[in-house]
Formats: C-alpha cells, structure tokens, sequence
C-alpha cells in the first residue's frame, strides 16, 4: 500500500510529515541539506567565497536562473518541455534594448519585450495544446526561430547607450541586495501559494499526470497547458528586463545554454520529464544549489569552458534518478 | 492419469501479507480447468509463481511429475507454461509474425532473419487453431479481440503443454468469445492443458471442465460444471450468499430528461435516436465496435459529432468540451478506468474530486481543502471503497475498488444524466453487485443512467429498456421485463 502527498492537504499532513522519519524523504529537506554541506566546505576551502562582493554575485546570477526554472517547472509539471527559454531571453533582451536605443519610454518598451516573449510562448503553447504537435519539436524550433531573429535584429552587434533610469531596475539595491533578488522571492512565494491553492495550477497536476482524463473530467487542458508556456516564456523575458538592465546592455546571444540549466534545477527540485509532478520550493533550492556549484568551481580555479562539462553531467544525472524514482513507482 | 501441472501446497506472502496459503492445483491434459475467486483471492498470484513472474514462498511445481522451478517467464515458455496476459504484450506497429516469433525469429547462417520462413511458420500455428489471420499484416490493424487470438498463437507456439489465461474475454464481443472458446476446443482435441482464469461465471460453466474456486488465498474447491451452478459458485467465491446479482427495478417517470435525435458521425455511427427518462436505467448493447462508445462520447461533448441533436430536459445542446457536459450535468464513466478514467499515481482523494472542482472553488479561483477532504471521505463512504483511506495512492486500491472510486468522481459532479461505459469490467462479483446498486440507487433518486454493456445478462438485468446497436445504427429499442438475450443478440448481429 503506497500512501501519498494529496493536492489537497490539510495542516494534520503537513504536521506529520515534519516528523524526523519522514524529514529524510523529503527533498527540500536533502537539498538544503546539501546546500549547507557545501557552503560549509566552501567557506574552508577559500575565503573569498563568503566575501559580500561574492555571494552579490551569487545571488544575482541565481536570480536569471530562478525566473526560468520557475517557468521550467510549471511547463514540465503539465508534461511539456520548453527549450526556446535561453532564445526568448536573448530574443526579449534585444526587442527591449533596441526600443530604448530608439527613445521609447521605458515602460512601453519593457511592455514591448515582454509582449514578444508572451508572444513566442503563446506561439509555443498553440503549437502544443491546440496542435498537438510533441513540445520537444515545437520549442526546439522556436529555440532557433527567437535566436535567428535576435541575430538579425542585431547583426550580431551589442545594443548599448540604455537610459539611466532603466539601469537602476537591475543596479538598484535595497539593503545592499538588488532590487531584482526580491523580486524573484516574491515571485516564489506568490507561485508557491497560487500552485498549491489556485484551481488552474492544481489542475495542472492533473494535466501533466493524465491529459485524456483531465480533459474527460472537466478539466480545460489546452487552455491551461497554453497558459503554462505563455507564463514560462515570460519568466525568460522578465529575466532578460533585468539581465539587459544590470548589464546595460542587449546582446542576441543572452540566455545561451539557459534551458539546460532550468531543466536540470526544475528536475533536482521535484519536477519530472513525465509531467505530473513539480515543486516551486524544489526548484528555487536546486538553482541555489547549481549555483553554488558554478560559483565553488570558479573561486577554486576550475576552468570556465569545464562549467557545460558539469551542468550537462548534472542534468543527466538529475533525470536518471527521475526515471528510477519513477520506475520504482511503477512497480509498487 | 498424472496431470500435466501439478501445484503442491504453494504458499506465497508478500510482506506480512499472505496472499496464498497451502494451495493446491492440478491440470491434466485436454482439460480446461477455470481457476474462479474475487479480486484479491489469489488467482493473479498463483498464475505468477506458475508462470515465473514470483518465486513461491514453500510449496512444489510439478511438470509431467517431473518438479520445475521457473525463476522467470521466459524459462517457463521454455518448459512449456505459457501464460496469456489480460493486457496484451504485442507491439502495434509490427507484423503478426514478428509479434509472435520476437527473439526467436528463423535466421539464416549469416544471422540474417528468414522472413518467408516467418510468416510461414505463423501461417501454419494459425491454421493449427483455424483461423484466418495474416501473418504480414500490421498487429495494430486488428480488433482487440483478434489481438488477443494472436496473443493466443504466440503462447501456443511455444508448443505448450500448459496454457493460462487471464481474463482473456474481459475485451472481446460475445461473437469473438465465441471464436475464442472454439479455439479454446480445438487445443483441447491437441491435448493442451488450459488454466482459464474468469469472472464470467456464465462463461466458465459454458468452457470448464472442472472449476477451482480461491478465495482469500485458500483453495475453497473444486467443482464440476454439470453438477454444480453459478449460485453455488458465488457462494463459495464469497463466503455469503450475495442474494440477487441484480437490484429490484424501479418506478421510471414519464418525463424526459434527455433526447438524442438523429446523431451522426459517418463512419462511426448514422442517425441515432433513442431518450431516456428521469429515474430510469437504459441498457445499451452490441457488439464492439458498433458504435456505442462512440456515441457516448459524442454525447459527452468529447468528441464531434457532424448532424443531429441532444436534448436535456427539452433544452438543445451543443457541447463543445467534455467541461461543457458536466456543467450541464451530463458525467461519463469511460470504459477504460486505467488509461482514460483514473490518474493512476495520485491519491483516491485526489481523483474523487477531479470532476467536481467546480464546486470547491471559491470567487478567487483558489480552493477548499477542507471541504474537498469532507467530500472525499463523504464519497468513500457512500461507494464503500476500501480501505477507507482517502490519501492511498490509486495504484494500492484492488480492480473494484478503483472502478467504484472512478464511480465516486462522476458522482462527485453532482449529474442529471450518468453515461456509465462498461461501469464492472474487471471487477469481481461483490463489487458488481455494489455498483449495480449504486446504478439504481441513482436512478431511483430521480438521475437518468445510460449503462453500456458487453455482458448482456448485465444490460438486461440492469436496465428497464435496452436500446441495441448494430454497425453504428439503433436496430432496436426493447421495453418490458422479460426480454429474452436471444432477441438482444439477434438485433445486435443481423
């Protein structure tokens, strides 16, 4: 007899799953663990890695990373996947710099951004839902698409000479943390909640766990699953306002490589490239966790070219332990 | 006369679960000998140690006389046990002959694979059976019930000694169970000795020679069809006499609550029309694939359909989603609980309420945990699933206690008009006569359900009128308590 996580838990579960027993299995609990045994090795290793300058950097790094696996973990939950995020990102970091370059108002322009990369997710989430043509085909094409416009967009040169006022979206600090840092908490928290206790998200688990009987039972599939990409293509321009803003400047190729690493942190936090499962806690620990990682690699002189090395080793290994957790479940 | 397969007190326990003890079974050749018990009584359990899948606790095999000791199915194959699963292991998208000579194809000295050798080689096990099938055509274009004859062919040209089978009418229309059980007799005259699992009583004392009945992994016994009948088996199969399989019908009102009026969809189905009453049970039958389900569906809003009207209380329709149906109040129970019905790997809470989130939402969009959670164990209680325990992942409930939680979510939605396709395929007898009545208890509550069935001895028994298919259109609509199966199966096939 396997007993389970409901979606819909009452406090007298949670409870009981704080238990000393219970605490083990459950994998925010192993990644913050982890977490600490690695900032505590690090802070021996070097000191530099406890230097404020360092952990900035850090968590402003961490920050691009938490906003796509956010995305990440919501479009997997609904058993999709979504490789074009790395290419919105740099696709909405050119729109907007190029619109500022231009003279248009900051809000317009980091409206217009925003819009084309609503607009590259709805594509995406078209394809998908209403098409049904297989994620993986779809976002690897719009992956190539959203690149090869930046690319001409540009010809490949930086975009720079970005008003002030928008700089300090991405520069401002409050207590000495960007202002971009606790945005992304915010983020966490309200998507926290919204998944555990808004009706369309926890039809999502539904979804990602059967979408013939989601749809059977009521449940609008292609609508939710449509709004699942427009809000992960978002999170990437959302990403790239603040990127674009912090390095005051556009350039076609921001975000390369950046679904590897939101896939690998959504499937380290809980979610499963088998849909159905995701968790936005989860993922927020495991993209710390990457973090840390890439940062320890850097102050111990690893080599820079070596990081794909290891973030590509982390993904597979990620979901190598997915599909056996998985296969455990099948045969329960 | 020693028996092909002998079982010697076998006894099997998973954890501190026993799920057999000291059972003893015996099968001589030419003999089909049914093996009868609930869901959860064992049978699954002993066909696997028989077939390799698990190792016995205690306990002999004997083969010939001879003890074995198969430590998985390949090997049994090789000994000359095979069994025929319930859910098919063939491959659609591979010819017949590939299917049923995978790894072991004829190859030349090269390790090339002889292909007219094959296909020849499946010709020859086909005539053995007497049946049509070629062998170079894709599995996948064949109807389940043949699917499950090539399954049959596959486990024969082991050249087999044993044969088990698993439920293996629980898919197949009553004309291809009866290609099946003449398959079945014609292995028979081979001297092949059949183990035949079933919950088709009827279908066992038509088949059997002898019947062995489990229940709660002890062997009960063994009775002879002739001199024995389905009550007697139910009765040792429970424990209890379940009384009548079929509840008392009721009092059905004039009023109609839904109207389906010249329904359309070539090739599938052409110019369907029947109605159905406030507080009655109307009974679809026909063979598979003559366009109920489809028709169901089409109903439901899950599938398009290209002319005509539904009508619920005198109101036209025009479902465009499955959403749609339900928040009108019509709720479909699919046939298949396991692919299109039930999310499997989440909690029975969380599929009880899966259709009825509706109703737990407040103005926001956010939820109720706590009524979901009352109405979970509300609804746990009034279908008396078991255990009682709402949180257990679906995949620990039995067959029966799966297909009354699939039940429980369509309740949960509150509906006017239940469409229940195939509500008791799989499920044992107890739970059938609790979802029979559950069916009336709705309908004397003043719901309209539409029951399709391939047992017709469960549309008949169930239904106050039964409407037939054939071929995609209504052949017959039949009225009154005494309509004979005959007249059923004649409008089902002429």
């Amino acid at each position: 007899m396997r007993r389970s996580i409901s979606l819909f838990d009452s406090s007298r579960r949670l409870r009981s799953s704080l238990a000393p027993a219970r605490l083990l299995q459950n994998r925010s609990v192993i990644l913050a663990l982890l977490i600490l045994v690695i900032s505590i090795a690090l802070s021996i290793l070097t000191p530099a890695f406890l230097s404020s300058r360092n952990l900035t950097f850090v968590i402003t790094g961490m920050t691009y990373d938490l906003l796509l696996a956010l995305g990440m973990t919501i479009v997997l939950l609904l058993w999709g996947i979504d490789l074009s995020v790395g290419s919105v990102l740099g696709l909405t970091a050119v729109v907007t710099t190029m619109l500022l370059q231009d003279g248009v108002s900051i809000p317009l322009a980091i409206g217009a951004g925003l819009g084309v990369s609503a607009l590259c997710g709805a594509t995406n989430g078209f394809f998908v839902a209403y098409l049904k043509i297989a994620p993986f085909i779809v976002t690897l094409g719009m992956m190539s698409v959203a690149r090869g416009i930046a690319t001409v967009l540009t010809s490949g040169y930086f975009v720079s000479g970005l008003p002030d006022a928008y700089k300090a979206i991405g520069q401002g600090r409050l207590f000495n943390v960007p202002y971009m840092v606790y945005f992304a908490l915010v983020v966490v928290v309200i998507l926290a909640f919204l998944l555990r206790n808004w009706r369309p998200l926890r039809e999502a688990f539904y979804i990602g766990t059967n979408p013939e009987a989601a749809r059977l039972a009521g449940i609008r599939v292609a609508l939710i699953t449509l709004g699942g990409y427009v809000f992960c293509s978002m999170m990437a321009g959302t990403a790239a306002i603040f990127m674009t803003s912090r390095l005051s400047m556009g350039f076609f190729q921001f975000g390369l490589g950046a679904e590897l690493k939101a896939i690998a942190a959504a499937v380290i936090g809980g979610a499963s490239l088998r849909g159905g499962t995701g968790s936005i806690f989860g993922a927020t620990l495991a993209v710390f966790l990457l973090a840390l990682i890439n940062n320890g690699f850097v102050l111990l002189q690893g080599s820079p070219n070596a990081q794909n090395v290891i973030m590509g080793g982390i993904l597979v290994i990620a979901i190598m332990i997915d599909a056996y957790r998985r296969r455990d479940l099948a045969e329960d | 006369m020693t028996p092909v397969l002998e079982i010697r007190r076998a006894s099997k326990s998973f954890g501190s679960h026993r799920v057999l003890h000291d059972v003893s079974f015996a099968v001589y050749a030419g003999e089909v000998h049914a093996l009868v018990g609930e869901n959860g009584a064992g049978k699954s359990t002993l066909m696997n140690i028989i077939g390799g899948i698990h190792r016995r606790d205690a306990g002999e095999i004997m083969l010939n006389a001879e003890p074995i000791d198969p430590l998985d199915p390949w090997q049994a194959r090789q000994l000359g046990i095979s069994v025929v699963f319930q859910e098919l292991s063939l491959t659609p998208n591979m010819t017949v002959a590939q299917n049923i000579f995978v790894r072991r194809e004829p190859t030349s000295a090269l390790g090339l694979i002889h292909w007219r050798q094959l296909n020849d080689d499946a010709r020859a096990l086909f005539e053995r059976i007497g049946i049509d099938i070629s062998p170079t055509e894709l599995v996948g274009n064949y109807s389940v019930g043949i699917q499950q004859i090539i399954e049959i062919a596959k486990a024969i040209s082991f050249d087999a000694k044993v044969l088990i089978m698993d439920e293996p009418t629980s898919a197949l229309s009553e004309s291809e169970v009866d290609r099946l059980f003449s398959i079945i007799a014609e292995l028979k005259q081979q001297g092949v000795a059949i183990v035949f699992i079933s919950h088709k009583l009827g279908e066992v004392l038509r088949i059997a020679d002898r019947v062995s009945v489990l229940r709660d992994g002890e062997m009960v016994g063994v009775v002879n069809p002739s001199d024995s009948n389905q009550d007697e088996i139910i009765h040792m199969m429970v424990g209890r006499s379940l009384g009548d399989l079929y509840p008392a019908k009721g009092v059905v009102s004039d009023e109609v609550l839904l109207e389906v009026e010249g329904l359309s969809h070539p090739p599938l189905f052409h110019d369907i029309s029947f109605s159905l009453r406030r507080g009655e049970i109307l009974g679809i039958a026909g063979l598979i694939g003559a366009g109920r389900t489809e028709v169901a569906r089409a109903i439901f809003g899950a599938d398009r359909y290209s002319r005509g009207s539904v009508k619920l209380a005198g109101i036209k329709l025009d479902l465009k989603s499955p959403r749609q149906a339900i928040a009108h109040g019509i709720v479909y129970l699919t046939e298949d609980r396991k692919v299109m019905g039930l999310f499997l790997s989440m909690t029975m809470r969380d599929n009880i309420v899966s259709s009825s989130l509706a109703r737990f939402t407040d103005a926001l969009g956010l939820l109720k945990h706590r009524a979901i959670a009352d109405e979970s164990l509300r609804a746990i209680k009034q279908n008396d699933i078991r255990p009682r325990d709402d949180l257990l992942s679906m995949t620990s409930l039995s067959g029966g206690n799966q297909q009354k939680s699939l039940l429980a979510k369509c309740l949960s939605a509150n509906p006017k008009v239940l469409i229940a396709d195939e509500p008791t395929r799989g499920v044992d007898v107890g739970a059938k006569v609790k979802i029979h009545q559950a069916l009336r208890d709705l309908a004397n509550r003043g719901i309209g359900v539409i029951v399709i069935s391939s047992e017709l001895p469960e549309v008949l028994g169930l239904s106050d009128r039964v409407v037939v298919f054939r071929e995609g259109h209504v052949s017959a609509v039949l009225d009154g308590d005494n309509i004979a199966q005959a007249d059923v199966m004649r409008y089902a096939v002429q």
